[in-house]
């Protein structure tokens, strides 16, 4: 028995060796290990990211000669740093669920001895699959999740490039004084936000800073995103009459809203979104023609023609069939990027030599596919660039009105709504 | 009767050395912890859903307080997570005893149906406590402080602590099936009304089973938490957690001691394997796979894998030799 053992043993590490030797030759790809959720709840969400990490690695391997011109990446034939090495990627399906995020982070890094890791949209599946990461020491990039605590758990191997409530809370704060200045009339403020993890998170950060930052912030209104009606929430603001709200909702209850207001004709001075439902597909489809000048967030917009962030686009919609970049796609695709961007500075796969880079990282402004500042972590792995856009719905379609160097429209307020 | 004997001893050196075997391959070697796992969770439910035969679909419920109660002994109280467990169990215990008092009279799909129903009141309400994490969930130490953390980076160590839990809890199991509480549950399950006309107290046994299943159940959440370090309301109470427990338990054999061992040796692997080797497509060729084998089993195996072994001596026996093999006690 003893003997059958040794030798499956030593037959085993023979193989081991011999793949190790292998792996090992020069100028191989670069592996990087791309975990989503392709099945379950966040399929949708999670095979876009895929989608988007493959563009991106896509774009550093095959190149695109219009992209080339703006951002050096894109020139084609792999990683200059890495003597033209190709990037593959080695996808994973977590299942929207922690335990097989954490498993499958496992065997990519063990089996597959990737270089790095890219995910995974939820926060909670990034948090095992970071955990796992972590422990063999390999870099892991959070494109996606946002929740506060990622970054606090003292990592040494994590990254995050997307921003979060806070941030956006200080976008808000700052587009606001803007329209202040210029002469809108925001003397109180309104948040209401759907009651789960989602809506309750953001509306403290908003209300927090606000308060900070001198706004009167007037109401806070929480209700069940899967409500039927939410006549008595409008009724309550009709009466308040606050000159700002924002809304903090999902899908089926953004598209309530916008109807309700219309029929109990109420609108505010400025009525702003965050993101999540006001941006999804089905309610710019159903609502657009009816919230004329409606303001929201996106980490994406695709910007003048010509410009990163439409050519970008362009190939995506190529690839995925016909859907454009969207907030989730872009912040996917940039985390990617800045990845890729970090690995090619190391000029090698050794995950000591990816972290010092991902830690040295500061990707400017210009370089950017989604509307950040740039890419530039501190010292908890959090990007301090992650910025937002804000976006102005304009005749059925959101167009980037803010910051002025992203805009391609001017921002027309007060809120118009419904044509009469 | 010698092949007999030497075929469990050659599984039992297997299970011992498995993780060594396995050394090179620290994805197989977790797989074997996960199986282990797996198997702690089927084997607790397997007590009240297959002895008892109260086919349970809530046990996540017990899952989720194990979970919890580890991750809330590190967030709010400093503690190793491990020693959450303890806490885990008493309040599944109580818990069981207050779900169970009402439930246990309901009879077949009606107590099914129950356990869903509060299964899911319970992943609302730990959705919605701050003190729980809300829907985000608690993480765990992210970095072991001690070993008492039971945070490792091999899986040998979870693979040797989960064999030495599960080998406690089929003892227990092999203990109760042979003493007069197993000939209870199995009268329970075969027809409730003649077991009580014959003197079985058969509320009181269904609710000790389901107590004592509950408890179980609980210390899997809690070894679950020190293995992942992560738990939200949809992986602690979720109702896949549950329809796990019951499949695993079913596909190998319910009411049988090697029962759910057997299944979580064919599903966990199946599992992982599908998911590893046609996941990244993102087709959910998975799942598809996954069930495929699923149906497959139950049709031409209506009683579970291990009634593969059990119906050849049935089968060859002639009628009047029966009273003569004192162990064919199981319930098919």
């Amino acid at each position: 028995m003893y003997k059958v053992v040794r030798r499956a043993l030593a037959a085993g590490s023979a193989l081991i060796a011999c793949s190790l030797a292998f792996g090992a030759s020069a100028q191989d790809a670069v592996k990087i290990g791309v975990i989503y959720p392709l099945t379950g709840n966040a399929a949708s969400a999670g095979n876009h990211a895929k989608m988007a990490a493959e563009l991106a690695a896509d774009i550093i391997n095959n190149g695109d000669p219009e992209l080339a011109k703006l951002m050096p990446i894109a020139k084609g034939g792999g990683l200059s740093g890495l003597k033209g090495a190709k990037i593959q990627i080695l996808s994973a399906d977590n299942q929207g669920t922690p335990q097989a995020g954490a498993n499958q982070a496992l065997r990519l890094i063990t089996q597959e001895k990737v270089a790095a890791l890219v995910g995974s949209y939820q926060s909670g599946i990034t948090q095992t699959e970071s955990a796992v990461a972590e422990k063999y020491s390999i870099p892991f990039v959070a494109p996606e999740s946002t929740a506060a605590d990622l970054t606090e758990r003292g990592l040494k191997w994590f990254f995050r490039t997307t921003p979060v409530s806070v941030n956006f809370a200080q976008a808000y704060a700052s587009f606001l004084k803007e329209q202040k200045a210029a002469g809108q009339k925001i003397d109180s403020i309104a948040i209401v936000y759907e009651n789960t993890e989602y809506g309750t998170g953001t509306a403290a950060a908003i209300a927090d800073l606000f308060g900070k930052e001198g706004f009167n912030v007037a109401m806070k209104l929480p209700y069940a995103a899967n409500g039927p009606d939410v006549q008595p929430q409008v009724l309550q603001l009709k009466e308040k009459n606050p000159s700002v709200v924002i809304f903090i909702s999902y899908t089926a209850d953004a598209i309530l809203y916008a109807k309700t207001m219309k029929e109990l004709n109420w609108k505010p001075t400025i009525l702003m979104a965050d993101d999540a439902g006001f941006n999804d597909p089905a309610f710019v489809k159903a609502m657009g023609a009816q919230v004329e000048g409606l303001v929201s967030r996106s980490a994406f917009a695709d910007g003048k023609p010509g410009s990163i962030a439409a050519i970008v686009d362009a190939l995506y919609k190529k690839k995925s069939g016909g859907d454009g970049l969207d907030d989730g796609s872009a912040r996917a695709i940039q985390g990617f990027l800045a990845l890729a961007d970090a690995i090619n500075r190391a000029g090698s796969t050794d995950p000591n030599k990816i972290r010092e880079a991902l830690i040295a990282t500061d990707m400017p402004s210009d370089q950017m596919v989604a509307g950040y500042n740039g890419v530039k972590y501190d010292a908890k792995g959090q990007n301090t660039l992650g910025s937002s856009l804000v976006i102005q719905m304009r005749g059925g379609k959101y167009v980037p009105v803010w910051p002025k160097a992203k805009a391609t429209a001017d921002i027309v307020l007060p809120y118009k709504g419904w044509s009469q | 009767m010698s092949a007999r004997r030497i075929v469990p001893l050659a599984l039992l050196v297997l299970a011992l050395i498995y993780p060594v075997l396995t050394m090179e391959s620290a994805v197989y070697q977790r797989m074997g912890a996960l199986v282990l796992l797996a198997a702690i969770g089927a084997s607790a439910w397997n007590i009240v859903g297959g002895y008892a035969g109260q086919v349970s679909v809530g046990h996540a419920v017990f899952f989720g307080i194990g979970a919890y109660s580890s991750v809330v002994a590190f967030v709010h109280l400093g503690l190793p997570p491990i020693a959450g467990a303890p806490l885990g169990m008493a309040i599944s215990v109580g818990l069981a005893a207050l779900i169970g008092v009402p439930t246990l009279r309901l009879s077949g799909h009606y107590f099914s149906m129950a356990t869903i129903a509060v299964g899911e009141l319970v992943r609302v309400l730990a959705s919605t406590s701050d003190f729980l994490g809300g829907a985000q969930g608690l993480g765990g130490p992210p970095m072991p402080r001690t070993v008492l953390d039971l945070s490792f980076l091999s899986a040998m160590p979870y693979y040797y602590i989960f064999l030495v839990v599960l080998a406690g809890i089929l003892g227990l199991t092999w203990w109760i099936e042979r003493g007069r509480m197993g000939f209870y549950l199995r009268a329970i399950k075969d027809s409730e009304r003649a077991a009580r006309s014959l003197g079985v107290s058969a509320g009181r046994y269904k609710l000790y089973a389901y107590m004592l299943s509950g408890a179980f159940t609980s210390v899997a959440g809690s070894l679950y938490l020190c293995m992942f370090g992560f738990i939200d309301p949809e992986s602690g109470f979720g109702i896949l957690i549950s329809v796990k427990m019951v499949v695993m338990a079913a596909l190998g054999g319910a009411g049988q001691l090697f029962g759910p061992l057997v299944g979580a040796l064919i599903l966990v692997p199946l599992e992982e394997l599908s998911n590893s080797y046609l996941g990244g497509q993102g087709a959910g060729i998975t799942y598809v796979v996954y069930g495929a084998i699923i149906v497959i089993i139950a049709r031409f195996l209506p009683s579970g894998l291990l009634s593969l072994f059990e119906r050849k001596p049935v089968v060859a026996q002639p009628e009047a030799a029966k009273p003569a093999n004192p162990a064919s006690g199981h319930a098919d």
